[in-house]
């Protein structure tokens, strides 16, 4: 694991760490400014986390407790059947099938991405060809470009790309272009991973190519293998994305058994007007496993934050 | 729009005849290179015309059409601007946008600007501190808004809490001069995380030294963060003001949520559910697409004015 690890920059790196040498003060002194400095940071903790007890309180409370008991009061019993309610409440479907959507779109749009981008960034770091630098810069340009511009566009595309399968005859109301879009390259992907390839020394893939190995042999044994820890920062990154996403999904999904969670949740909130026990028990839920994956792999969320500045 | 006209030429020599793009000189290892440039970009390219590079001129075609999807496209010139520029509600959708980033952009700045020197800190336990101010950072907006619907409602529990001062309850996301300040604070609690990560990378690679230096001249705790640290973050300021900044213009979920049902009131719809509202719920695909020229032109004019203020404030090393 040497060459991954010192392939990030010093800066990403470091966010692992912690503090910047200062002097020190006197000890006294110096005691209380570190109480103070915890306390502070602690309170401040607990107040950036208010809004997730307050949801897991209220998911346990009765609808009745929600509006009279005070606000931070723990609740009187566990009622967990409000999660039962919630994952029930829909006709036709459970809170299952869009955990079920959500898994499955997010997965394929994770793999098309990582395949494809870590292609790309293959070549614009290692292969030499005419062009590279404005293609470079285009994709980069993409980047920081609202994508909301080629919603129109692409959703006229999907009107017209058929589909056997479903009740429109084309992608409109099924969940392909959620996901086939991402095996088609990405600014992100491309910019991170570039960056990363660029730090493997390149007498590595000399030292295969004389071996006889040609560019797809180097990129598959040299150059993946070394990359992972930035191609698990990609994958996270949009695993998230998808799963997160709302904008698209109300776009191109049409009924409930196709929904995500994001839809279910905006739907749910829709039909259940003021049954706040349930919808944060479905606002839990959905966000949970997220919450599991940043806390398994939050050195990767940072280092990726650190190294692209792109946003969760 | 130079570099967009010339994908055209690019993605049409790659398609049809694979092996003769971007090879002028025949054979050779330089040609062999070329062709294996190709398959590793194949996608990549298709993916420009067809999904990126290619539909933001498509849009702009499409915005000089009169199309509901179901009859042919009808050309009406620049119609739909013009009408757009009439629109009540594209000019609240606009003037809630601009008002949103202007405030969001800088608060959050501030904000994370402040806790990322806050915990940069060299302390037993500080993972632990980090892990409970990150982890917005992972929820969707819309969870998120969900939960600060109910803290923002009538009996919810920033009533409760004021009213222990004695002030009367509000109606933070149903009266009109409250709501879009209500979404702008959930967003900029939903947005620190990120800003602060970044800032806390910019404090790490400060060399150590600097501040040794300043305080061998005698600098206190305040000046070094001014006259050292200040300045040596400015990179990382202006880096994380362009990514708020593009961020900010394309605020969707927060309002589509707590404009319960889906259907914001003038005082909080944006540009971005203006255009979903007129493409995709009501099939007005020509003005939807006038919707997004427009957006993408402010949006362009804000960061090249953005980009016009760097030297005036960024000291790279």
């Amino acid at each position: 694991m040497t060459a991954p690890t010192s392939a990030v920059p010093a800066a990403a790196a470091a966010v692992a760490r912690a503090g910047a040498g200062r002097p020190a003060p006197r000890p006294t002194r110096r005691l209380v400014r570190k109480g103070t400095l915890y306390a502070a940071l602690v309170a401040g903790g607990v107040a950036m986390m208010i809004p997730f007890i307050w949801m897991a309180t209220t998911s346990l409370k009765t609808r009745a407790e929600v509006f009279t008991s005070p606000p931070f009061s723990f609740p009187t019993g566990l009622h967990w059947e409000n999660y039962a309610n919630m994952w029930f409440a829909l006709p036709g479907v459970t809170f299952g099938t869009f955990f079920q959507n959500s898994i499955v779109i997010a997965s394929l749009a994770t793999i098309g991405q990582v395949i494809t981008c870590a292609m790309a960034a293959y070549a614009f770091a290692v292969i030499e060809f005419r062009g590279k630098r404005v293609l470079f810069a285009l994709i980069l340009a993409t980047l920081i470009i609202p994508f909301q511009i080629v919603l129109v566009p692409n959703f006229i595309l999907y009107r017209y790309l058929p589909w056997p399968l479903s009740d429109s005859g084309n992608w409109i109301g099924t969940i392909l272009p959620l996901w086939v879009w991402a095996f088609f390259g990405g600014a992100f992907g491309t910019f991170l991973l570039r960056q990363f390839f660029l730090t493997i020394p390149r007498e590595l893939a000399d030292a295969a190519r004389v071996d006889g190995a040609n560019p797809w042999q180097i990129f598959l044994r040299v150059y993946v293998p070394l990359a992972r820890p930035a191609l698990a920062t990609l994958a996270i990154f949009q695993f998230m994305w998808s799963w997160n996403d709302l904008l698209d999904p109300l776009i191109y999904l049409r009924d409930l058994p196709t929904y995500t969670t994001t839809v279910g949740l905006a739907f749910f909130q829709g039909q259940f007007v003021g049954k706040w026990p349930e919808m944060m028990a479905g606002a839990l839920v959905s966000l949970l496993p997220m919450i599991i994956l940043f806390l398994v792999a939050q050195k990767y969320f940072v280092r990726g934050i650190a190294l692209s500045g792109i946003k969760g | 729009m130079t570099s967009t006209a010339r994908l055209g030429d690019l993605a049409g020599g790659v398609e049809p005849m694979p092996d003769r793009a971007g090879v002028p000189s025949g054979r050779g290892p330089r040609a062999r290179e070329a062709r294996w440039a190709l398959l590793f970009l194949g996608p990549t390219l298709v993916g420009l015309a067809v999904l990126s590079a290619g539909p933001i001129l498509a849009t702009f075609g499409i915005s000089l059409t009169k199309w509901d999807m179901l009859t042919a496209p009808q050309f009406v010139g620049l119609e739909n601007y013009g009408k757009l520029l009439g629109d009540d509600r594209f000019l609240k959708a606009l003037r809630n946008t601009v008002f949103y980033t202007v405030v969001s952009v800088p608060v959050g700045l501030v904000l994370a600007l402040g806790l990322a020197a806050a915990l940069n800190q060299q302390i037993r336990g500080i993972a632990w501190i980090r892990t409970a101010y990150f982890l917005p950072l992972v929820t969707s907006a819309t969870a998120v808004a969900l939960v600060w619907l109910w803290i923002y409602s009538p009996t919810g529990l920033l009533n409760d809490f004021l009213a222990l001062f004695g002030i009367p309850p509000q109606r933070w996301v149903s009266d009109p001069t409250l709501a879009m300040p209500s979404i702008i604070a959930m967003s900029i609690w939903q947005g620190l995380p990120a800003n602060v990560i970044i800032f806390l990378a910019g404090l790490q690679a400060i060399p150590v030294e600097y501040y040794d230096a300043a305080s061998v001249d005698g600098a206190g705790r305040w000046s070094r963060f001014r006259d050292v640290t200040l300045p040596l973050l400015t990179p990382s300021i202006f880096f994380v003001g362009v990514l708020a900044l593009i961020g900010a213009f394309q605020v969707f979920d927060q309002v589509y949520v707590m404009a319960n049902p889906g259907k914001p009131s003038e005082a909080t719809i944006t540009l971005v559910y203006f255009i979903y509202e007129n493409g995709f719920r009501n099939f007005k695909m020509g003005y939807a697409g006038a919707a997004s020229w427009i957006m993408f032109l402010i949006v362009a004019v804000f960061t090249i004015l953005y980009f016009r203020t760097q030297n005036r404030w960024v000291h790279y090393q």
